[in-house]
């Protein structure tokens, strides 16, 4: 077992244990948060796989929350079907959307992609705002409590535990994505298209296939929203929400998952320490993101792995360059 | 004579008004290492970028085993057995350097879905990096692993660039420059390995190059471009002597 499976390894029971605390012990409210902040990494996690991984500057992910959103809670309201299947069909919807959309959109670059995909979200969140007989548009939506073979989740703790299996299946896929071939082939893209082209990596392919699996991200997001929270409005799936997201991806290290998923805890638990400064949260978001850019481009993250990084330099540093034992 | 194993035919290559390469011929025999060299401008990377079908010749074709490249996908080109490496060392800096191997290896591996991975997917996956382990051995880059890539000194980095490209196993090797910036120590390394690669493994190897101490000890054959056109073909002696070559490098005062 080598030093980074052993680190998966004390993590996972390192949060067994916070997990099965927090579900015995903890305050409903704090149940709420953890149910919130688990659906946020959901959200960023996916994000950071077009975003820090495939190096596409695309910002359709909200469009894909809100199709989870309302997917789900349609299906939880109008059938007697358990939330998975609803949740499993908003991911997919989702999917699906973002395929559409990413065919033409990865054609384009930079700041064509990023307003493009951007315009998308815009436009959906019309599409939730004014399509009324679906999503009930500007009054929005009751979502009724989420039914799973004959039980009914009526409060946080006890979506708690559903929300964590899917946000820890979430973790899971995506680390085995990560190491595999298609997960290398898409950090390969977000370093060097052309470089990736000539190992035989379709990069037109693979940009489609990350901007779906972070549909699917998106959209599981959004059936997770529906298992502790009775009511969607449009307006939540707006401008603000999207930065948050990004700020967490970006202090936390643009394509890490530890990075990712340290940046929801850190700018998650913010609002909660900062109650007093709720008319300022917008504008230290901003700020916080702006400062992590100039300061810290990879993150919180970043910062930790150069440390390790140099500490293991000086370890090899005194050994020879391979090609001088030869001449 | 037997078909070459790669080969340009009159290829012709126009941006605009500019005419990088002008009916640009070349053959490449199987098992050789053929340099191409001639000053800063003239067509050798353009040469390149159309064999990897990052551009398609105006006019003219490229073949590899006889078959025509005008149709290929760059995606695909390396499946067919070509490999590259890049001017000025590119590499996927932020990944290990065992990972940046692998992805050279990505045309052994299948499909990119399933990602979770089933029996057969996870063997592929255990020999490949077995292959790459074994590679980084042969490059004395065991060590670096796990190291970014971006960590690596730049001898070190060019080599890694040559083992990326080897991963997939190609028939054809083209190699843009790879001797720039190394030192004389790397340089002699680096001469050796691609002796052995064409004359004990069969590879046919291109490469562009300005090191003349390297290109003139290794090279079987050497084509000389001169804006966009072959001004000179043959051995490394012909070539030396060759007027029209002396006049392009030293300028036609000299000739």
């Amino acid at each position: 077992m080598n030093a980074i499976d052993r680190r998966w390894w004390l993590g996972g029971v390192g949060l067994i244990v916070l997990a099965a605390g927090l579900y015995l012990g903890a305050p409903i409210y704090v149940l709420y948060v953890a149910n919130l902040l688990m659906t946020y990494a959901v959200l960023a996690i996916g994000l950071d796989i077009l975003l820090g991984r495939a190096g596409q500057f695309a910002f359709a992910h909200i469009a894909f929350y809100g199709i989870g959103i309302y997917t789900t809670a349609l299906i939880t309201n109008n059938t007697g079907l358990p939330v998975f299947v609803g949740i499993a069909a908003g991911g997919l919807l989702a999917g699906l959307v973002g395929v559409i959309i990413a065919i033409p959109a990865t054609r384009l670059r930079d700041v064509y992609l990023a307003l493009s995909t951007f315009a998308f979200a815009e436009a959906a969140q019309w599409v939730f705002n004014n399509w009324d007989s679906v999503t009930k548009g500007p009054n929005g939506l009751r979502i009724s409590p989420a039914k799973l073979f004959g039980h009914t989740i009526t409060d946080d703790r006890q979506a708690f535990f559903l929300v964590l299996s899917i946000t820890l299946a979430v973790i899971a896929a995506t680390v085995l994505m990560n190491r595999s071939k298609l997960g290398r082939a898409m950090s390969a893209i977000g370093q060097s298209e052309h470089v990736a082209m000539a190992s035989g990596i379709g990069v037109q392919r693979v940009k489609v296939t990350a901007f779906a699996i972070s549909a699917v991200y998106a959209g599981i997001a959004g059936g997770m929203f529906t298992l502790y929270q009775s009511f969607i409005h449009p307006d939540s799936l707006g401008f603000d929400l999207i930065v948050l997201i990004l700020t967490m991806v970006v202090v936390g290290g643009l394509g890490t998952l530890p990075g990712v998923i340290l940046g929801v805890l850190l700018l998650g638990l913010m609002p909660e320490v900062l109650r007093n400064l709720r008319e300022w949260q917008e504008l230290i978001y901003g700020l916080i993101l702006i400062l992590a850019i100039l300061f810290m481009p990879r993150g919180i993250w970043g910062l930790i792995t150069e440390r390790r990084q140099a500490w293991q330099a000086r370890r090899v540093a005194a050994r020879p360059s391979p090609v001088q034992d030869e001449t | 004579m037997s078909e070459p194993l790669f080969n340009f035919d009159q290829v012709e290559v126009r941006f605009g008004g500019l005419r990088a390469l002008r009916g640009f011929s070349m053959e490449v025999e199987q098992g050789t290492i053929h340099a191409l060299i001639g000053p800063n401008g003239a067509g050798k990377s353009t040469a390149f970028n159309c064999a990897s079908r990052f551009y398609r010749p105006t006019s003219g074709d490229v073949k590899f085993q006889g078959r025509s490249l005008r149709r290929v996908k760059p995606a695909a080109i390396a499946k067919l057995g070509i490999a590259r490496t890049f001017q000025n060392v590119e590499l996927f800096g932020r990944m290990s350097v065992l990972e940046n191997v692998l992805v050279g290896m990505s045309p052994r591996i299948g499909g990119y879905l399933p990602f979770v991975p089933g029996a057969r997917r996870m063997r592929i996956e255990r020999e490949a990096r077995r292959d790459a382990e074994a590679l980084l051995d042969e490059f004395g880059l065991t060590d670096f692993r796990d190291t970014a890539a971006e960590e690596l000194d730049f001898g070190r980095q060019k080599m890694l660039d040559v083992a990326r490209a080897l991963a997939c196993k190609p028939k054809l090797l083209l190699l843009d420059e790879p001797a720039a910036g190394l030192r004389n120590r790397e340089i002699a390394a680096l001469d050796a390995l691609l002796v052995d690669l064409a004359r004990n493994r069969g590879m046919t190897i291109v490469l562009v190059e300005h090191v003349m101490q390297l290109v003139m000890s290794i090279a079987d054959r050497i084509t000389v471009l001169n804006f966009g056109a072959k001004i000179a073909e043959g051995t490394a002696d012909e070539i030396k002597v060759h007027p029209e070559v002396i006049a392009a490098y030293l300028g036609t005062g000299h000739a």
